[in-house]
């Protein structure tokens, strides 16, 4: 059985780029037409055996991607940029609406809810990519 | 004046104090509680000033009369707390219907957010939301009565630049006065049952 898990760990997660590095739930907040900004969240788990440093994001269907946490701090939302994402192995995090995203600029094209769109997550100079799914705002 | 004409006032002044606390107490009315901010314990005006709506049209504290407000300030350029805070906006709009306060998107980037931009931005979270911004001057006059922050970051290129911002929403009363903010996290059912209570309990 173990065995099994570890055949099926090996065959969804990529070897390249961020090692072990598994995502859920990835998706891309649809934005109002002619936007030029949107985010990109997912549920992330380390399955590997080494420490993960997330520092950046690419994709080819924005002029720029990047790994930005929104902060409240004395009643301000500001952004922090620059800072890795750490998971340590068999660590859980998150990029979710006010924590942790991946910011998109300028797409390309309109996004709409349903779209599948290739982000990849960076670990230093490599990165691994992952489809993202376009959805509409509920709550 | 000797000691104890001095001791006569203070005491004096004493129950006067007393006095009207018991009377402020005993007289004010209920007040709501609310989960998710601060509701002031008197209201503050807000200082005359004008701006322009997502149409084009004027929007002035005669806008924000007669009816419940709550306004949150951003920027369209803003990846994730403004279209997450505005989807929020959208769903308690829907949720309360006809009682819903007007929501107000007020841009603190009027550079980038012509009425052109914001239209188009807004009419995406419903009929509910306006979308008002304008002159710099106008613009910090209301953010100050407001209670309202904003901070232009650079960023890496001059038209990339990030705005900070303060992130409640401005509960403003149908006299058109600041009467309570609510706080991050902001979360629909609270908000919705949180407004639903004040809008319920003085129109």
């Amino acid at each position: 059985m173990r065995t099994l898990a570890a055949v099926a760990l090996l065959a969804c997660a990529p070897a390249q780029g961020c090692p072990g590095l598994e995502i859920k739930d990835a998706w891309i907040r649809e934005a109002p037409p002619g936007s030029m900004m949107t985010a990109a969240y997912a549920r992330l788990h380390n399955a590997g055996q080494r420490l993960l440093r997330i520092d950046g994001a690419l994709g080819a269907d924005f002029a720029g991607a990047a790994l930005h946490r929104t902060v409240v701090e004395n009643g301000i939302s500001r952004m922090v940029h620059g800072e890795p994402l750490e998971l340590a192995p068999g660590a859980s995090g998150a990029l979710e609406p006010g924590g942790w995203h991946l910011m998109l600029m300028r797409p390309a094209r309109a996004l709409q809810a349903g779209d599948r769109v290739p982000l990849a997550l960076k670990c230093g100079r490599e990165a691994t990519e992952y489809t993202f799914i376009v959805r509409a705002p509920s709550e | 004046m000797n000691t104890a004409k001095v001791g006569a006032v203070l005491a004096a002044g004493v129950a006067l104090v007393a006095g009207a606390w018991v009377a402020s107490r005993w007289y004010a009315p209920q007040p709501v509680a609310i989960q998710s901010g601060v509701l002031l314990g008197a209201p503050r005006d807000i200082a005359g000033f004008t701006l322009t709506d997502h149409d084009g049209k004027p929007f002035s504290n005669e806008q924000l009369r007669g009816h419940w407000s709550l306004v949150f300030a951003g920027f369209t350029h803003c990846p994730d707390v403004c279209p997450a805070t505005l989807g929020v906006m959208k769903a308690v709009a829907q949720r309360l219907g006809p009682r819903a306060p007007a929501m107000i998107f007020l841009s603190v980037d009027p550079e980038r957010d012509t009425p052109a931009v914001l239209q188009s931005y807004v009419r995406y979270f419903g009929p509910a939301v306006t979308g008002v911004t304008g002159g710099r001057e106008a613009l910090d006059r209301l953010c100050a009565s407001l209670g309202i922050a904003y901070v232009k970051i650079p960023g890496a290129t001059e038209a990339d630049y990030t705005v900070d911002h303060s992130a409640a929403l401005v509960l403003v009363d149908p006299q058109g006065r600041v009467t309570g903010y609510f706080t991050p996290p902001l979360k629909v059912d609270t908000l919705a049952a949180d407004l639903s209570g004040i809008v319920g309990s003085s129109t």
